[in-house]
């Protein structure tokens, strides 16, 4: 019995009432909640983003799609798209592949598997302020990163890719946005970590049983039957990785402060979001950037369905 | 195939590399090596956070592995000095969390379950709906969710708690994660429960939850310490200075009580406020060690 | 019994309405009126709070007003707690009938505040940056003060008009009275430089005979912006403005040398960013050695005792430029209502008091800040500082848009020193658009 054919199945009418009833109770709480909290917000911001909006008293003046206009023309809101889309496409990839890559090693009953998950989730345990703070310590010019580097003599590769002895990481414009994908590499890999563990622990043992009597080595193993198993891991952690990609805030605030310094190298399009609403007081504003960027996000989400097709369970 | 009957342990290995093997060995003593190197790695910035607490101020700012002298003066300086103290905002950030934590597993399990295997009409779009709560930046909510919550009350006194769990109670996150967990869960055993006689929320309860032990141990760890970090609605909810949480109340210390140059004793803060996650992850991770994996899929 | 429900209900929307109109005039938009139903307003709150205040309709006695006030701000040190803890109970002690509750925000105090402005549920007295005082001004969020300072006759002729002058709206009118000031000087390390420099000429020649020297990655620590740049800016006879602030000047030839000379510090290895010196402020890399000359503010001082008590520093006076004469910027934060305050008497009160000379000298006299009147007392070791705000000119919120001006000279002089071009035309190019942009509104 296969799931399709479970689903061709005719279903008894009132079976499949008391089903949908289950199933609208079930989802009943979150759902008010998130109509409420999340669309009521969507809805808000829609409503304000067409009118030049005072934040106490309200309405001023309907402008249509004018703060939309002003936004994409914005030079600066387009460096941020460009900075958010470019830490997207290279940071999802590194780090689903970084998390997996730790999961796969945590899963097998090595010697210290216990202390190994411990320590690879350890960095996504502190605050993103705290660890942000120590990031920026550790990659200051005279940091420990750069000292340790000329301590271990690995400068000459350094200066060939054009990096001084004291490269300022975070504060220079080239290096800025790199310097963040890879501290957040290297907190969220725990995070994933954990999400593909999960994922692991659904697949079966016969499989693996049935590829070893087949005479399948461990690599051969991974990338024919482990890896298209864990497609479900794989679109949750994709679709959850790229939906945080492109909110990227706290470590370009903190990094950079609110106007994403060095020369909007951190300037992301939510810190953008916040500029303008915190800064600049310019709620419509806001609202239009918020709107816009739900818009992105969205799209990449369905983007990704569409990609990830019909997984197996669906 | 097996019978349903009998568990299987889906964390033991394939033959990685057969023993015995010279080249093999060398192979597994170098991957070892990287990978513990690797895991001191991720210590690393924790270890300095711990030497650091315990040195005097002029010694922190110097790169040295050693506190010269050792003093506790930071962790007294931290425990003495705070207002509010640290019990209160250990109490406010473990209540919030705790009670955020139980939320996402109860509504998330029960919303996961439902979107994986209940059929109703307009899921798929609700789903999409749940996704997109994702997609919602808080600094884009915070006007219009502060309105609805300002009017029913929930910005003062004792309803500040209410408000900041409230606004997180349920993440799209966790219906997400249990969700795509539930998908991987054969429907025989469900199918078994229901011709058993069992009711949709029996079957949920009694067969269903009981599988899903590494989803909700996934779900338990990030709630419970993205709570318990979390720092953008303690902030704007939570005015009242006996309702800071832990992140806030360090934040005001670092400012308003001077502690943002003064390394010994913000080191011990943030040494004090990761511990319990730590110990909570001790603690749940071994989830993923007894997580029951689903029985073998039939052709 | 529907009828009466039917005109009470008319009645109720023909109130609602009007009282609506008057509220959202904005004092930007529609001055007349908007000082008309300011004045209507503050009658009407203040008729039912002070019986003895209608007795005499010219006056506002400020002993017969009671009740609570909420108070706001935020609390950049434990010293700066301490200060204000006296000047309030000073305060409790002259108003025994208004009670204070200080209810201080944790961090990132304009986002807290914002959606309490959207609800109208504000605090009664808090503080108001001049970074964005006027986008609050220009955006209803303030009470106008025009009203009580005239029944109170409140003396504002002792505010330095550097720090006064920002917490004025478009219309004219007081949103808020400076609480205190800070000026920004230069502060040097004493083991390195004996003597400081009087002029910007001085300087350069001082800071070419240190380069190199003791260990120093550059002899001053600057910021690519206008935070301290204006000041520079100023003294070499530039501006951003023309004088009535209706024009950008930025692009005169005095302005234009003046910014280049600034960048050539930069180019010259003279002056370097605090963070390319992996320093979080100038002040951290006066107190690590990286520099030996920075130019800060009075928040210096707290920083070098608490975190590097071994390092010797003086102060003294931003050296004048071709201008000739002393100049410098300035930056203040006010005590201001809420448009929407429930207790704006009471508020007005602590207001009239902090603001005033003896809570003003209760606040500065622990040296957390300088005063803003010149009637109190500088405090201790606080000279220079405080000599310099007779000349201090506004170092933000002179102008709406002030916050975007300041990004586009900081980002385009960013890359230009990283770039390494150290061209100041694109530096000029750039803030000139977003200045003619600001004041076209934005």
């Amino acid at each position: 019995m296969t799931a399709a054919s479970l689903a061709r199945r005719p279903r008894a009418p009132n079976k499949g009432r008391a089903e949908a009833l289950a199933g609208y109770l079930f989802i009943a709480v979150p759902m008010a909640l998130f109509l409420v909290l999340n669309v009521g917000s969507i809805v808000y911001a829609l409503f304000i983003s067409v009118w030049k909006w005072n934040l106490r008293s309200g309405p001023v003046e309907f402008t249509g799609l004018r703060n939309y206009g002003t936004a994409l023309s914005d030079p600066i809101f387009q460096t941020a798209i460009r900075n958010t889309l470019y830490y997207a496409v290279v940071w999802v990839p590194l780090t689903m592949a970084l998390g997996l890559f730790l999961a796969v090693i945590v899963n097998q009953k090595i010697h210290g598997q216990t202390f190994f998950r411990a320590a690879f989730y350890f960095p996504a345990i502190a605050s993103s302020a705290a660890i942000t703070t120590l990031w920026i310590f550790i990659m200051a010019p005279d940091g420990i990163f750069n000292q340790v580097r000329g301590m271990v003599g690995l400068n000459p590769l350094f200066s060939l890719l054009g990096f001084t002895a004291n490269q300022n990481w975070i504060g220079d414009q080239g290096t800025a946005m790199n310097t963040i994908i890879l501290l957040n590499a290297w907190t969220t890999s725990g995070t994933f970590m954990l999400f593909y563990l999960a994922s692991l622990q659904s697949i079966s043992r016969e499989v693996y049983e049935a590829a070893a009597i087949d005479g399948a080595g461990a690599w051969q193993t991974f990338r024919r039957i482990t890896f298209p198993l864990l497609k479900p891991g794989h679109y949750f952690v994709a679709t959850v990785a790229v939906i945080g990609a492109l909110q990227l805030f706290d470590q370009a605030l903190i990094g950079g402060g609110v106007d994403g310094a060095p020369n909007n190298a951190l300037m992301t399009m939510v810190l953008y979001l916040y500029n303008a609403a915190f800064k600049q007081f310019n709620f419509s504003y806001a609202a239009a950037i918020g709107i816009i960027l739900f818009v992105v996000i969205f799209t990449a989400t369905l983007v990704q369905r569409r990609l990830f097709g019909q997984a197996p369970a669906w | 195939m097996t019978s349903p009957a009998r568990p299987i342990r889906a964390d033991t290995p394939v033959a990685i590399a057969p023993v015995g093997d010279r080249s093999w060995a060398w192979r597994r003593r170098l991957a070892y090596t990287l990978l513990i190197a690797y895991a001191i790695l991720m210590f690393v910035p924790f270890a300095w956070s711990i030497i650091t607490s315990f040195k005097t101020l002029p010694d922190s700012v110097r790169l040295t592995i050693l506190p010269d002298p050792f003093t506790l003066q930071g962790w007294d300086f931290a425990i003495t000095k705070l207002t509010p103290p640290l019990p209160v905002l250990f109490f406010n950030s473990a209540l919030i969390a705790g009670v955020v934590t139980v939320t996402n597993l109860v509504l998330g399990s029960l919303a996961g379950y439902a979107f994986a295997r209940l059929r109703f009409p307009g899921r798929e779009v609700l789903f999409l709906i749940v996704l997109a709560t994702l997609m919602i930046p808080d600094q884009l909510r915070l006007v219009p969710v502060y309105l609805i919550f300002n009017g029913i009350g929930l910005t003062k006194g004792v309803g500040q708690y209410f408000g900041v769990i409230l606004v997180v109670a349920i993440s799209g996150t966790s219906i997400f994660l249990i969700r795509q967990y539930f998908l991987t869960i054969p429907r025989e055993l469900e199918e078994a429960a229901r011709i058993d006689g069992a009711g949709f929320f029996t079957t949920f309860l009694r067969v269903m939850l009981p599988l899903a032990g590494p989803a909700l141990g996934a779900v338990a760890i990030l709630t419970f310490q993205g709570t318990w970090n979390g720092f953008f609605w303690p902030l704007i909810l939570l005015q009242d200075q006996g309702h800071y949480t832990l992140p806030i109340g360090l934040l005001f210390f670092r400012t308003a009580g001077g502690f943002a140059t003064i390394y010994p004793p913000l080191m011990a803060t943030v040494v004090m406020a990761t511990l319990p996650i730590v110990v909570l992850y001790v603690f749940f991770q071994r989830y993923f060690v007894e997580g029951i994996a689903a029985t073998g899929v039939k052709g | 019994m529907r009828r009466q429900l039917l005109a009470a209900l008319a009645a109720l929307t023909i109130v609602v309405t009007a009282c609506g109109g008057s509220a959202t005039s904005s004092p930007s938009q529609a001055a007349p009126s908007a000082a008309a139903s300011a004045a209507s307003a503050s009658a009407s709150a203040a008729a039912p709070a002070s019986a003895a205040a209608s007795a005499s309709p010219a006056g506002f006695d400020a002993n017969a007003i009671s009740g609570p006030v909420v108070l706001s701000g935020w609390q950049s040190s434990p010293a700066e707690g301490n200060a204000l803890t006296q000047a309030l109970l000073s305060f409790q002690a002259t108003y025994p009938n208004v009670k204070v509750d200080y209810q201080p925000v944790a961090g990132d105090y304009p986002t807290v505040m914002a959606p309490k402005f959207a609800s109208h549920d504000v605090p009664d007295l808090f503080y108001v940056n001049a970074d964005y005082a006027q986008e609050w001004i220009a955006g209803g969020f303030l009470a106008p003060l025009d009203d009580y300072i005239a029944k109170s006759a409140f003396d504002t002729s002792q505010f330095f008009p550097g720090y006064a002058s920002i917490f004025k709206g478009a219309d004219g009118k007081t949103y808020g009275f400076p609480k205190d000031g800070n000026t920004i000087a230069m502060a040097y390390n004493t083991a390195l430089v004996t003597s400081a420099p009087k002029t910007l000429d001085a300087l350069v020649t001082l800071a070419q005979s240190l380069k190199g020297k003791s260990g120093l990655k550059a002899p001053i620590c600057l910021n690519p912006g206008l935070d301290r740049g204006l000041a520079f800016l100023y003294a070499q006879g530039g501006s951003l403005l023309t004088a009535d602030g209706k024009a950008s000047a930025i692009d005169t030839a005095p302005s234009k040398a003046a910014i280049q000379w600034y960048m050539d510090l930069f180019k010259s290895g003279l002056g370097m960013t605090a963070s390319d010196m992996g320093a979080g402020w100038c002040g951290d890399a006066l107190g690590k050695k990286s520099a030996a000359i920075i130019f800060e503010g009075g928040w210096l001082d707290p920083s070098m005792t608490s975190t590097y008590p071994d390092v010797k520093y003086a102060w003294a006076q931003l050296p004048t430029g071709s201008s000739g004469s002393p100049v410098t910027i300035s930056f203040t934060v006010s005590y201001s209502i809420g448009a929407d305050s429930k207790n704006k008497d009471q508020a007005w009160v602590l207001l009239q008091y902090l603001t005033g000379k003896d809570g003003m000298t209760k606040w500065t006299q622990g040296g957390v800040a300088l005063p803003a009147r010149k009637d109190v007392p500088t405090p201790a070791g606080k000279d220079v500082l405080a000599a310099s705000s007779a000349f201090a000119k506004p170092g933000s919120g002179f102008m709406v848009g002030w916050p975007a001006v300041q990004k586009a000279f900081q980002d385009a002089f960013t890359a230009q020193i990283q770039g390494k071009t150290f061209n100041a035309d694109p530096v000029i190019t750039a803030t000139k658009a977003a200045i003619d942009k600001a004041l076209a509104g934005g």
